[in-house]
């Protein structure tokens, strides 16, 4: 179609008894470009931050397979991504000018032609989500890693996940990808990261807190390149010092690097060790036990074991058993079932470690408790359950 | 992604109802009509016989207009698989929310 003239323009003007007096000299002519029907364009409503994201040159991706819901990925943090439907129709018009525009840029001529580029009824809104990790902890126990000698690396079909692989199959940032990493205490071997077999970490522990107890080291100050040099031709120097990481808070000293040795994660994983063996213990047999299994000079204390065992208070004797949150369910809805399906009742104090990870950005646990389970007293006790009825 | 260089800045033209091509062969080239802006400022779009009264908003969630490549058709409800280049951020809205003023012609002027 032929582009209108400023005669046209001001025919309709007159027809439609607009006074030209009361407008702006500049018009602006709206006609759809050729590619305007074309559906090839969206919307994205932006949250506060992304967009500053964006101008500033960084990116966002959109992550998911094809049986995951979409998520939206900035640097770090994620999104869930859903259309929103609207009753009316939003066309996007690139160069149309505001009248601040039009007023600062008198050299914009009386006529304007500018070009729908394209038109939607919907738009895709962004909502921030937990990033998706519990698929990380998943891909890397495919193929724990069990040692240099293991013979079943070398034959090994499983996939090896590299920082690229990750990225492309876990729905969440880069950042939330990578503290995750640090958080299951997952190491590189060979560019793939890889998580260590319980019972090989628990060998390479072993063998430092071994030698920690001959050389009689302070726990607070156990120096890397002797340990090094002691166990190394036990096991890979990475290794060794992998667990002292895994274990330890690293420092320098006159130019020396020691570590200081982790009490509670260490109490926390022998007691995994002897929780393993069985479905459930006598609560103080295994205290006995496993205060004599800990380092000398390591205090065990029940706490230590919030969101990895549970105690049962109303058994008689009193019992413990291993519950580790990260074997939950990582939906909200699906996590409490499987909550109320190992007990009826909690306590607030009991539940909290194995919902704590479930609260959203500026979630208190004390809201999903009062989303998802019911109140009422017990013995003068607060306790939840499930809202549903028992089946 | 967003890319290196500044982000075009386009505006999002809100209507009412469906846009409904007046000869067959779809839009693509097809007129949509005039804008023009009233001294203080007001959006005015005269659209065939009709003539629209809207406002000037500035959004509070700016959009990015999403281009996938390759371009294939409209993301489905499962998802937004697929590559997509952020091609220009909408900071304002121009809304046409009244009910269009039809124009009256008794005579059609000849230019």
């Amino acid at each position: 179609a032929a582009m209108r003239s400023r005669a046209e323009v001001d025919a309709t003007l007159q027809t439609a008894k607009l006074n030209p007096a009361e407008l702006l000299p500049a018009v602006q002519c709206l006609s759809f470009g050729p590619q305007a029907g074309g559906g090839e364009c969206c919307l994205l409503q932006l949250e506060p931050g992304l967009c500053a994201e964006l101008e500033a040159g960084h990116s966002l991706v959109i992550r998911g397979e094809k049986d995951e819901h979409a998520v939206l990925c900035s640097k770090d943090k994620t999104y869930d991504m859903k259309i929103a439907d609207t009753s009316n129709m939003l066309l996007f018009v690139p160069g149309c000018k505001t009248p601040e525009e039009l007023n600062a840029d008198p050299a914009s001529g009386n006529i304007i032609h500018s070009q729908v580029a394209g038109f939607s009824n919907n738009y895709w809104e962004l909502r921030r989500c937990r990033p998706k990790l519990k698929k990380l902890r998943k891909l890397l126990m495919e193929d724990p890693y069990d040692g240099p000698d293991s013979q079943k690396d070398q034959t090994s079909t499983f996939s090896k996940y590299s920082t690229e692989d990750l990225l492309s199959l876990i729905q969440a940032s880069e950042e939330e990808i990578l503290h995750q990493l640090q958080v299951v205490d997952a190491c590189k071997i060979e560019g793939y990261w890889r998580i260590l077999d319980f019972d090989y970490e628990m060998k390479l522990l072993n063998h430092v807190t071994q030698l920690i107890d001959s050389e009689s080291w302070p726990l607070s100050k156990v120096p890397l390149c002797a340990c090094l040099e002691e166990l190394g031709s036990l096991e890979p120097r990475e290794m060794i010092e992998h667990i002292l990481v895994t274990y330890g808070r690293k420092y320098v000293d006159a130019g020396e690097v020691f570590f200081e040795m982790r009490e509670d994660k260490i109490c926390r994983a022998i007691a995994q060790m002897l929780l393993q063996n069985a479905v459930k213990f006598n609560l103080a047999e295994f205290e006995e036990v496993w205060q004599q299994s800990v380092p000398e000079g390591m205090t065990t204390r029940l706490d230590q074991l919030q969101g990895l065992a549970l105690v049962d208070k109303s058994s008689r004797p009193e019992t413990i058993f291993l519950l580790k949150v990260e074997d939950l369910p990582e939906d909200n809805q699906e996590r409490f079932n499987s909550l109320f399906g190992i007990r009826e009742k909690w306590t607030e104090a009991d539940i909290t470690p194995y919902i704590q990870d479930l609260c959203a950005e500026k979630q208190t646990v004390g809201a999903l408790l009062t989303k998802y389970a019911r109140s009422s007293m017990l013995n003068g006790v607060k306790v939840y359950n499930s809202r549903r009825p028992i089946s | 992604s967003g890319g290196a260089g500044a982000l075009a800045q386009w505006v999002l033209v809100e209507l009412q109802g469906e846009v409904v091509p007046r000869q067959s062969g779809g839009l693509a080239g097809s007129l949509l009509g005039d804008l023009h802006y009233t001294s203080e400022g007001v959006p005015v779009l005269v659209v065939g016989h009709h003539i629209l009264y809207g406002k000037v908003v500035q959004l509070e969630k700016p959009f990015a207009v999403l281009a996938k490549r390759g371009g294939a058709p409209q993301p489905s409800p499962a998802g937004p698989h697929g590559h997509y280049t952020v091609t220009a951020l909408i900071k304002t809205k121009l809304l046409f929310k009244t009910r269009p003023k039809p124009i009256i012609t008794h005579v059609p002027k000849k230019v």
